[in-house]
Protein backbone atom coordinates (compact mmCIF):
# COMPACT_ATOMS: atom_id res chain seq x y z
CA UNK A 1 0.00 0.00 0.00
CA UNK A 2 1.15 3.51 -0.78
CA UNK A 3 -0.64 5.86 1.58
CA UNK A 4 -1.13 9.31 0.06
CA UNK A 5 -3.90 10.62 2.28
CA UNK A 6 -1.76 12.44 4.81
CA UNK A 7 -3.66 15.71 4.47
CA UNK A 8 -6.55 13.83 6.10
CA UNK A 9 -4.61 11.84 8.70
CA UNK A 10 -0.92 11.02 8.60
CA UNK A 11 0.30 7.44 8.41
CA UNK A 12 2.61 5.86 9.36
CA UNK A 13 3.38 7.43 12.71
CA UNK A 14 6.96 7.64 13.98
CA UNK A 15 7.89 4.65 16.18
CA UNK A 16 8.41 7.08 19.07
CA UNK A 17 4.72 8.01 18.89
CA UNK A 18 3.56 4.39 19.02
CA UNK A 19 5.89 3.75 21.95
CA UNK A 20 4.62 6.84 23.79
CA UNK A 21 1.03 5.62 23.53
CA UNK A 22 1.97 2.17 24.77
CA UNK A 23 3.95 3.66 27.65
CA UNK A 24 1.10 5.99 28.59
CA UNK A 25 -1.30 3.07 28.86
CA UNK A 26 1.13 0.95 30.83
CA UNK A 27 1.59 3.51 33.63
CA UNK A 28 -0.72 5.64 35.74
CA UNK A 29 -1.13 9.24 34.73
CA UNK A 30 0.05 12.25 36.67
CA UNK A 31 -1.94 15.41 36.18
CA UNK A 32 -1.87 18.24 38.65
CA UNK A 33 -5.11 18.42 40.65
CA UNK A 34 -6.38 15.11 39.33
CA UNK A 35 -4.40 12.56 41.31
CA UNK A 36 -2.61 12.35 44.62
CA UNK A 37 0.12 10.30 43.00
CA UNK A 38 3.31 11.65 41.51
CA UNK A 39 4.87 8.55 40.00
CA UNK A 40 3.48 8.76 36.46
CA UNK A 41 4.27 11.11 33.60
CA UNK A 42 2.63 14.50 33.16
CA UNK A 43 1.78 14.20 29.47
CA UNK A 44 -0.34 17.34 29.52
CA UNK A 45 2.55 19.56 30.53
CA UNK A 46 4.91 17.73 28.18
CA UNK A 47 2.60 18.35 25.24
CA UNK A 48 2.17 22.03 26.12
CA UNK A 49 5.92 22.52 26.40
CA UNK A 50 6.41 20.78 23.06
CA UNK A 51 3.95 23.20 21.42
CA UNK A 52 5.71 26.22 22.97
CA UNK A 53 9.01 24.99 21.57
CA UNK A 54 7.68 24.23 18.07
CA UNK A 55 5.71 27.43 17.59
CA UNK A 56 7.89 29.83 19.63
CA UNK A 57 5.08 31.11 21.80
CA UNK A 58 4.60 32.49 25.27
CA UNK A 59 3.41 30.43 28.22
CA UNK A 60 2.26 26.85 27.81
CA UNK A 61 -0.95 27.69 29.66
CA UNK A 62 -2.09 29.62 26.59
CA UNK A 63 -2.17 26.37 24.61
CA UNK A 64 -5.55 24.71 25.04
CA UNK A 65 -6.25 21.08 24.21
CA UNK A 66 -9.43 20.06 22.43
CA UNK A 67 -10.66 16.96 20.62
CA UNK A 68 -9.47 18.23 17.21
CA UNK A 69 -9.20 21.40 15.11
CA UNK A 70 -12.94 21.57 14.43
CA UNK A 71 -13.60 21.37 18.14
CA UNK A 72 -11.14 24.22 18.73
CA UNK A 73 -12.93 26.40 16.17
CA UNK A 74 -16.24 25.61 17.84
CA UNK A 75 -14.86 27.01 21.08
CA UNK A 76 -13.07 30.04 19.68
CA UNK A 77 -15.61 31.33 17.18
CA UNK A 78 -18.73 31.32 19.41
CA UNK A 79 -16.58 32.34 22.37
CA UNK A 80 -15.36 35.43 20.55
CA UNK A 81 -18.81 36.31 19.19
CA UNK A 82 -20.27 36.02 22.70
CA UNK A 83 -17.83 38.66 23.90
CA UNK A 84 -18.71 41.20 21.17
CA UNK A 85 -21.16 43.96 21.92
CA UNK A 86 -23.23 45.41 19.07
CA UNK A 87 -23.24 44.38 15.40
CA UNK A 88 -20.63 41.84 14.40
CA UNK A 89 -19.38 41.35 10.87
CA UNK A 90 -17.08 38.39 10.21
CA UNK A 91 -14.88 37.64 7.21
CA UNK A 92 -13.79 34.22 6.07
CA UNK A 93 -12.59 32.80 2.76
CA UNK A 94 -13.74 30.50 0.00
CA UNK A 95 -10.68 28.36 0.64
CA UNK A 96 -11.87 27.37 4.07
CA UNK A 97 -12.96 24.02 5.43
CA UNK A 98 -16.43 23.30 6.77
CA UNK A 99 -14.91 23.42 10.25
CA UNK A 100 -14.81 27.20 9.72
CA UNK A 101 -17.67 27.66 7.27
CA UNK A 102 -20.34 25.77 9.16
CA UNK A 103 -19.95 27.44 12.57
CA UNK A 104 -19.96 30.84 10.85
CA UNK A 105 -22.95 30.10 8.64
CA UNK A 106 -24.89 28.78 11.63
CA UNK A 107 -24.16 32.01 13.51
CA UNK A 108 -25.23 34.00 10.47
CA UNK A 109 -28.47 32.01 10.21
CA UNK A 110 -29.13 32.68 13.89
CA UNK A 111 -28.78 36.42 13.23
CA UNK A 112 -25.75 36.74 15.48
CA UNK A 113 -23.32 37.88 12.76
CA UNK A 114 -23.16 39.12 9.21
CA UNK A 115 -20.70 37.21 7.07
CA UNK A 116 -18.53 37.91 4.05
CA UNK A 117 -16.75 35.07 2.26
CA UNK A 118 -13.90 36.49 0.21
CA UNK A 119 -12.86 34.69 -2.99
CA UNK A 120 -9.47 33.25 -3.83
CA UNK A 121 -7.43 33.72 -6.96
CA UNK A 122 -4.66 31.33 -8.02
CA UNK A 123 -5.20 29.45 -4.75
CA UNK A 124 -4.40 32.58 -2.72
CA UNK A 125 -6.32 35.04 -0.60
CA UNK A 126 -5.07 38.49 -1.44
CA UNK A 127 -4.54 40.77 1.59
CA UNK A 128 -6.08 43.54 -0.54
CA UNK A 129 -9.26 41.51 -0.98
CA UNK A 130 -9.50 41.05 2.79
CA UNK A 131 -8.87 44.76 3.31
CA UNK A 132 -11.64 45.63 0.85
CA UNK A 133 -14.11 43.38 2.68
CA UNK A 134 -13.61 45.15 6.00
CA UNK A 135 -16.48 47.38 7.14
CA UNK A 136 -16.96 49.40 10.35
CA UNK A 137 -18.71 46.42 12.00
CA UNK A 138 -15.97 43.90 11.18
CA UNK A 139 -14.80 42.31 14.40
CA UNK A 140 -13.36 38.97 13.34
CA UNK A 141 -11.53 37.21 10.50
CA UNK A 142 -11.27 33.43 10.51
CA UNK A 143 -9.26 31.73 7.78
CA UNK A 144 -7.13 28.71 7.01
CA UNK A 145 -3.37 29.07 6.89
CA UNK A 146 -2.96 26.27 4.36
CA UNK A 147 -5.62 25.03 1.94
CA UNK A 148 -6.49 21.36 2.40
CA UNK A 149 -7.38 21.10 -1.30
CA UNK A 150 -4.85 23.30 -3.07
CA UNK A 151 -1.90 23.18 -0.69
CA UNK A 152 -1.47 26.93 -0.88
CA UNK A 153 -0.25 28.87 2.16
CA UNK A 154 -1.77 32.27 2.88
CA UNK A 155 0.16 35.37 3.81
CA UNK A 156 -1.21 35.56 7.33
CA UNK A 157 1.49 38.04 8.30
CA UNK A 158 0.31 40.65 5.82
CA UNK A 159 -3.36 39.95 6.49
CA UNK A 160 -2.82 40.00 10.27
CA UNK A 161 -1.14 43.42 10.08
CA UNK A 162 -4.09 44.85 8.17
CA UNK A 163 -6.49 43.46 10.75
CA UNK A 164 -4.56 44.53 13.81
CA UNK A 165 -4.27 48.09 12.53
CA UNK A 166 -8.06 48.11 12.74
CA UNK A 167 -8.44 46.16 16.00
CA UNK A 168 -9.97 43.14 14.25
CA UNK A 169 -9.52 39.75 15.91
CA UNK A 170 -7.70 37.15 13.79
CA UNK A 171 -8.20 33.38 14.13
CA UNK A 172 -6.03 31.21 11.90
CA UNK A 173 -6.77 27.54 11.22
CA UNK A 174 -3.37 25.87 11.01
CA UNK A 175 -4.63 22.30 10.65
CA UNK A 176 -2.71 21.84 7.39
CA UNK A 177 0.42 23.81 8.19
CA UNK A 178 1.24 22.84 11.79
CA UNK A 179 4.24 20.52 11.50
CA UNK A 180 4.52 20.91 7.73
CA UNK A 181 6.42 24.18 7.75
CA UNK A 182 8.00 26.61 10.19
CA UNK A 183 5.32 28.66 11.95
CA UNK A 184 6.67 31.32 14.29
CA UNK A 185 3.70 32.47 16.33
CA UNK A 186 6.01 34.67 18.34
CA UNK A 187 6.31 36.92 15.28
CA UNK A 188 2.97 36.52 13.56
CA UNK A 189 0.11 38.99 14.11
CA UNK A 190 -2.33 36.22 14.92
CA UNK A 191 -4.66 36.21 17.93
CA UNK A 192 -5.50 32.52 17.97
CA UNK A 193 -3.96 29.64 16.05
CA UNK A 194 -5.59 26.24 15.69
CA UNK A 195 -3.77 22.94 15.25
CA UNK A 196 -4.71 19.31 14.95
CA UNK A 197 -2.62 16.49 16.37
CA UNK A 198 -3.19 13.75 13.83
CA UNK A 199 -1.85 15.28 10.61
CA UNK A 200 1.71 16.63 10.27
CA UNK A 201 2.34 16.66 14.02
CA UNK A 202 2.16 12.84 13.81
CA UNK A 203 -0.11 12.43 16.81
CA UNK A 204 -3.35 10.50 16.79
CA UNK A 205 -6.98 11.42 16.04
CA UNK A 206 -8.78 12.92 19.03
CA UNK A 207 -6.14 15.55 19.73
CA UNK A 208 -5.97 19.18 18.72
CA UNK A 209 -6.28 22.59 20.23
CA UNK A 210 -5.38 26.22 19.94
CA UNK A 211 -2.99 28.92 21.07
CA UNK A 212 -4.62 32.08 22.32
CA UNK A 213 -2.58 35.21 22.85
CA UNK A 214 -5.03 37.10 25.06
CA UNK A 215 -7.68 34.89 26.65
CA UNK A 216 -9.64 37.89 27.91
CA UNK A 217 -10.90 38.46 24.33
CA UNK A 218 -12.73 35.14 24.01
CA UNK A 219 -15.57 34.05 26.26
CA UNK A 220 -16.13 30.61 27.66
CA UNK A 221 -18.70 28.41 25.96
CA UNK A 222 -18.08 25.13 27.77
CA UNK A 223 -18.21 24.47 31.44
CA UNK A 224 -17.17 21.65 33.73
CA UNK A 225 -14.58 20.12 35.97
CA UNK A 226 -10.98 21.25 35.76
CA UNK A 227 -9.42 19.72 38.86
CA UNK A 228 -8.85 23.26 40.17
CA UNK A 229 -10.85 25.78 42.21
CA UNK A 230 -13.42 23.04 42.68
CA UNK A 231 -15.43 24.83 45.36
CA UNK A 232 -16.45 27.45 42.80
CA UNK A 233 -19.62 26.67 40.87
CA UNK A 234 -18.43 28.82 37.99
CA UNK A 235 -15.80 28.22 35.33
CA UNK A 236 -12.35 29.44 36.44
CA UNK A 237 -10.83 32.35 34.52
CA UNK A 238 -7.31 30.94 34.79
CA UNK A 239 -5.66 29.39 31.79
CA UNK A 240 -6.06 26.78 30.47
CA UNK A 241 -8.97 25.88 32.76
CA UNK A 242 -11.06 28.63 31.21
CA UNK A 243 -11.48 26.44 28.10
CA UNK A 244 -10.22 22.96 29.03
CA UNK A 245 -12.81 20.84 30.77
CA UNK A 246 -13.09 17.19 31.70
CA UNK A 247 -10.49 14.46 31.64
CA UNK A 248 -7.74 14.86 29.09
CA UNK A 249 -6.89 12.39 26.37
CA UNK A 250 -3.70 11.22 28.09
CA UNK A 251 -2.57 8.66 25.49
CA UNK A 252 -3.35 11.19 22.76
CA UNK A 253 -1.33 13.92 24.46
CA UNK A 254 1.55 11.52 25.07
CA UNK A 255 1.47 10.78 21.33
CA UNK A 256 1.27 14.49 20.52
CA UNK A 257 4.31 15.31 22.64
CA UNK A 258 6.26 12.50 20.98
CA UNK A 259 5.07 13.54 17.52
CA UNK A 260 6.12 17.15 18.04
CA UNK A 261 9.47 16.02 19.37
CA UNK A 262 9.89 14.02 16.17
CA UNK A 263 8.97 17.04 14.02
CA UNK A 264 11.46 19.20 15.95
CA UNK A 265 14.23 16.65 15.45
CA UNK A 266 13.52 16.34 11.72
CA UNK A 267 13.13 20.12 11.42
CA UNK A 268 10.13 21.85 9.90
CA UNK A 269 12.28 23.48 7.22
CA UNK A 270 13.50 20.07 6.04
CA UNK A 271 9.96 18.67 6.20
CA UNK A 272 8.65 21.59 4.14
CA UNK A 273 11.43 21.25 1.56
CA UNK A 274 10.87 17.54 1.06
CA UNK A 275 7.12 18.04 0.75
CA UNK A 276 7.52 20.76 -1.86
CA UNK A 277 9.97 18.67 -3.87
CA UNK A 278 7.73 15.61 -3.89
CA UNK A 279 4.69 17.65 -4.83
CA UNK A 280 6.61 19.33 -7.65
CA UNK A 281 7.76 15.93 -8.94
CA UNK A 282 4.26 14.43 -8.86
CA UNK A 283 2.80 17.46 -10.64
CA UNK A 284 5.50 17.52 -13.30
CA UNK A 285 4.79 13.86 -14.09
CA UNK A 286 1.00 14.18 -14.07
CA UNK A 287 1.24 17.14 -16.45
CA UNK A 288 2.58 14.75 -19.10
CA UNK A 289 -0.89 13.25 -19.48
CA UNK A 290 -3.14 15.53 -21.52
CA UNK A 291 -6.31 14.25 -19.86
CA UNK A 292 -5.19 14.96 -16.30
CA UNK A 293 -6.51 18.27 -15.01
CA UNK A 294 -4.32 19.63 -12.21
CA UNK A 295 -5.87 22.29 -10.02
CA UNK A 296 -2.75 23.42 -8.17
CA UNK A 297 0.49 23.56 -10.09
CA UNK A 298 2.63 25.22 -7.41
CA UNK A 299 1.50 24.12 -3.96
CA UNK A 300 3.59 25.03 -0.94
CA UNK A 301 2.24 22.04 0.97
CA UNK A 302 2.49 18.44 -0.30
CA UNK A 303 -1.05 18.35 -1.66
CA UNK A 304 -1.93 17.68 -5.28
CA UNK A 305 -5.49 18.04 -6.55
CA UNK A 306 -6.48 16.61 -9.92
CA UNK A 307 -9.11 14.94 -12.05
CA UNK A 308 -8.92 12.59 -15.00
CA UNK A 309 -11.15 13.56 -17.92
CA UNK A 310 -13.89 11.04 -18.55
CA UNK A 311 -13.77 9.53 -15.06
CA UNK A 312 -15.49 10.54 -11.85
CA UNK A 313 -13.01 11.37 -9.10
CA UNK A 314 -14.49 8.70 -6.87
CA UNK A 315 -13.89 6.09 -9.57
CA UNK A 316 -10.28 7.18 -9.96
CA UNK A 317 -9.76 6.77 -6.22
CA UNK A 318 -11.43 3.36 -6.36
CA UNK A 319 -9.20 2.12 -9.18
CA UNK A 320 -6.03 3.53 -7.63
CA UNK A 321 -6.80 1.78 -4.35
CA UNK A 322 -7.99 -1.55 -5.73
CA UNK A 323 -5.74 -2.02 -8.72
CA UNK A 324 -2.58 -0.28 -7.50
CA UNK A 325 -2.82 -0.01 -3.72
CA UNK A 326 -2.51 3.78 -3.87
CA UNK A 327 -4.65 5.47 -1.23
CA UNK A 328 -5.96 8.93 -2.10
CA UNK A 329 -8.88 11.04 -0.97
CA UNK A 330 -11.70 11.90 -3.36
CA UNK A 331 -14.73 14.16 -3.27
CA UNK A 332 -15.15 17.62 -1.82
CA UNK A 333 -12.64 17.36 1.05
CA UNK A 334 -15.08 19.28 3.31
CA UNK A 335 -14.21 22.41 1.34
CA UNK A 336 -17.36 23.01 -0.73
CA UNK A 337 -16.57 26.54 -1.87
CA UNK A 338 -13.18 25.57 -3.30
CA UNK A 339 -14.87 22.91 -5.38
CA UNK A 340 -17.74 25.16 -6.36
CA UNK A 341 -15.11 27.41 -7.97
CA UNK A 342 -12.70 24.82 -9.34
CA UNK A 343 -14.62 21.65 -10.16
CA UNK A 344 -18.17 22.87 -10.55
CA UNK A 345 -18.98 21.12 -7.31
CA UNK A 346 -17.93 17.69 -8.56
CA UNK A 347 -14.84 17.28 -6.40
CA UNK A 348 -11.47 15.86 -7.31
CA UNK A 349 -8.76 13.39 -6.35
CA UNK A 350 -6.25 14.55 -3.76
CA UNK A 351 -2.91 12.91 -3.10
CA UNK A 352 -0.82 14.07 -0.16
CA UNK A 353 2.53 12.53 0.76
CA UNK A 354 4.16 12.94 4.15
CA UNK A 355 7.67 13.03 5.58
CA UNK A 356 7.58 9.23 5.53
CA UNK A 357 6.62 8.92 1.86
CA UNK A 358 9.63 7.83 -0.14
CA UNK A 359 10.58 9.14 -3.56
CA UNK A 360 10.18 5.57 -4.81
CA UNK A 361 6.58 5.50 -3.58
CA UNK A 362 5.94 8.79 -5.38
CA UNK A 363 7.30 7.26 -8.60
CA UNK A 364 5.07 4.18 -8.29
CA UNK A 365 2.02 6.30 -7.46
CA UNK A 366 2.63 8.63 -10.39
CA UNK A 367 3.01 5.66 -12.73
CA UNK A 368 -0.30 4.28 -11.45
CA UNK A 369 -2.15 7.57 -11.92
CA UNK A 370 -0.71 7.99 -15.40
CA UNK A 371 -1.73 4.43 -16.32
CA UNK A 372 -5.28 5.07 -15.16
CA UNK A 373 -5.36 8.28 -17.19
CA UNK A 374 -4.00 6.52 -20.27
CA UNK A 375 -6.48 3.68 -19.78
CA UNK A 376 -9.37 6.10 -19.47
CA UNK A 377 -8.24 7.95 -22.56
CA UNK A 378 -7.92 4.84 -24.72
CA UNK A 379 -11.17 3.35 -23.37
CA UNK A 380 -13.09 6.48 -24.22
CA UNK A 381 -11.50 6.67 -27.66
CA UNK A 382 -12.52 3.03 -28.29
CA UNK A 383 -16.10 3.83 -27.37
CA UNK B 1 -21.36 1.97 0.94
CA UNK B 2 -21.01 -1.80 1.31
CA UNK B 3 -18.25 -4.02 0.11
CA UNK B 4 -19.18 -7.49 -1.07
CA UNK B 5 -16.58 -10.24 -0.98
CA UNK B 6 -17.11 -12.71 -3.81
CA UNK B 7 -16.19 -16.35 -4.05
CA UNK B 8 -14.84 -15.81 -7.59
CA UNK B 9 -13.17 -12.88 -9.29
CA UNK B 10 -15.36 -10.31 -11.01
CA UNK B 11 -15.84 -10.92 -14.74
CA UNK B 12 -16.83 -8.75 -17.66
CA UNK B 13 -19.68 -11.17 -18.22
CA UNK B 14 -21.24 -10.28 -14.87
CA UNK B 15 -21.50 -6.61 -15.78
CA UNK B 16 -22.84 -7.47 -19.23
CA UNK B 17 -25.53 -9.49 -17.41
CA UNK B 18 -26.30 -6.42 -15.26
CA UNK B 19 -26.95 -4.40 -18.44
CA UNK B 20 -30.39 -6.02 -18.45
CA UNK B 21 -31.31 -4.03 -15.33
CA UNK B 22 -29.65 -0.64 -15.62
CA UNK B 23 -26.85 1.43 -17.08
CA UNK B 24 -23.36 -0.03 -17.33
CA UNK B 25 -20.27 2.10 -17.90
CA UNK B 26 -17.16 0.31 -19.12
CA UNK B 27 -13.56 1.47 -19.21
CA UNK B 28 -11.90 -1.71 -20.48
CA UNK B 29 -8.37 -0.32 -20.44
CA UNK B 30 -8.41 0.95 -16.87
CA UNK B 31 -6.74 -1.66 -14.70
CA UNK B 32 -7.94 -5.04 -15.98
CA UNK B 33 -11.22 -3.36 -16.86
CA UNK B 34 -13.30 -0.99 -14.75
CA UNK B 35 -17.05 -1.46 -14.67
CA UNK B 36 -19.79 0.55 -13.10
CA UNK B 37 -23.46 -0.36 -12.94
CA UNK B 38 -26.12 2.13 -11.98
CA UNK B 39 -29.70 1.35 -11.17
CA UNK B 40 -31.47 4.65 -10.67
CA UNK B 41 -33.04 5.16 -7.24
CA UNK B 42 -31.69 1.80 -6.06
CA UNK B 43 -27.94 1.24 -6.02
CA UNK B 44 -24.71 1.37 -7.99
CA UNK B 45 -22.01 -1.29 -8.25
CA UNK B 46 -18.35 -0.74 -9.01
CA UNK B 47 -15.76 -3.34 -9.74
CA UNK B 48 -12.53 -4.22 -11.46
CA UNK B 49 -12.25 -7.36 -13.53
CA UNK B 50 -10.21 -9.95 -11.66
CA UNK B 51 -10.91 -8.43 -8.24
CA UNK B 52 -12.84 -10.46 -5.68
CA UNK B 53 -14.73 -7.53 -4.19
CA UNK B 54 -17.47 -5.24 -5.41
CA UNK B 55 -18.39 -1.87 -3.99
CA UNK B 56 -22.12 -1.26 -3.73
CA UNK B 57 -23.68 2.08 -2.86
CA UNK B 58 -27.31 1.98 -1.85
CA UNK B 59 -29.90 4.73 -1.66
CA UNK B 60 -30.27 4.47 2.12
CA UNK B 61 -34.00 5.27 2.24
CA UNK B 62 -34.90 2.19 0.19
CA UNK B 63 -32.03 -0.11 0.99
CA UNK B 64 -34.24 -2.60 2.81
CA UNK B 65 -36.20 -3.02 -0.44
CA UNK B 66 -33.36 -2.98 -2.95
CA UNK B 67 -30.86 -5.18 -1.13
CA UNK B 68 -33.09 -8.20 -1.71
CA UNK B 69 -33.02 -7.57 -5.44
CA UNK B 70 -29.24 -7.19 -5.33
CA UNK B 71 -28.93 -10.57 -3.64
CA UNK B 72 -31.23 -12.02 -6.28
CA UNK B 73 -28.92 -10.69 -9.00
CA UNK B 74 -25.91 -12.31 -7.33
CA UNK B 75 -27.78 -15.54 -6.72
CA UNK B 76 -29.24 -15.95 -10.18
CA UNK B 77 -25.98 -15.04 -11.88
CA UNK B 78 -24.00 -17.38 -9.63
CA UNK B 79 -26.36 -20.17 -10.58
CA UNK B 80 -24.84 -20.16 -14.05
CA UNK B 81 -28.11 -19.81 -15.96
CA UNK B 82 -29.57 -16.47 -14.99
CA UNK B 83 -33.33 -16.42 -15.47
CA UNK B 84 -33.74 -12.92 -16.87
CA UNK B 85 -37.53 -13.21 -17.14
CA UNK B 86 -37.99 -14.00 -13.45
CA UNK B 87 -35.51 -11.30 -12.45
CA UNK B 88 -37.38 -8.76 -14.58
CA UNK B 89 -40.59 -9.62 -12.73
CA UNK B 90 -38.83 -9.12 -9.38
CA UNK B 91 -37.32 -5.90 -10.68
CA UNK B 92 -40.76 -4.54 -11.57
CA UNK B 93 -42.09 -5.36 -8.11
CA UNK B 94 -39.09 -3.78 -6.43
CA UNK B 95 -39.29 -0.62 -8.56
CA UNK B 96 -42.96 -0.22 -7.69
CA UNK B 97 -42.15 -0.33 -3.96
CA UNK B 98 -39.18 2.00 -4.40
CA UNK B 99 -41.31 4.55 -6.26
CA UNK B 100 -43.95 4.38 -3.55
CA UNK B 101 -41.35 4.84 -0.86
CA UNK B 102 -39.38 7.66 -2.52
CA UNK B 103 -42.08 9.53 -4.44
CA UNK B 104 -45.38 8.30 -2.97
CA UNK B 105 -46.57 6.96 -6.35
Amino acid sequence: MIYLNNAATSWPKPPEVCMAITRSLAQPVFGSGRTAGSEGEDYITQAREALVQLFHTGPGENWVFTHNATDALNILIPGFIASVEGPCHVITTALDHNSVLRPLHELERAGRITLTVVPFENAKISPDVVRAAICPETRLVVMSHGSNVLGSVQDIHAIGEILHERGIYFIVDGAQTAGHMPVDLGNLPVDAFIFTGHKALFGVPGTGGFYIRDPSRVGTVRYGGTGTDSFSLFQPDEMPDKYEIGTHNYPGLAALAAGIAFVCSAGTAAIAKKGEQQAAYIISELKKEPNIIIYNETPELPIIAFNIEGMENDDVGFVLARAYGVISRTGLHCAPLVHKTLTNGKGCVRVSPSWFTTDGECRVAVKAIREVAQGANSSLNQA
Amino acid sequence: MKEFLLSDPVTEDFFLFLKNFGHVEILPNVGEGFYKFEKKDCFSIKGLVGDTTLEVRFIPEVMDITVKFLYALFHFYGDGKPDIKTLKQREAGMEKRVNESLYGK
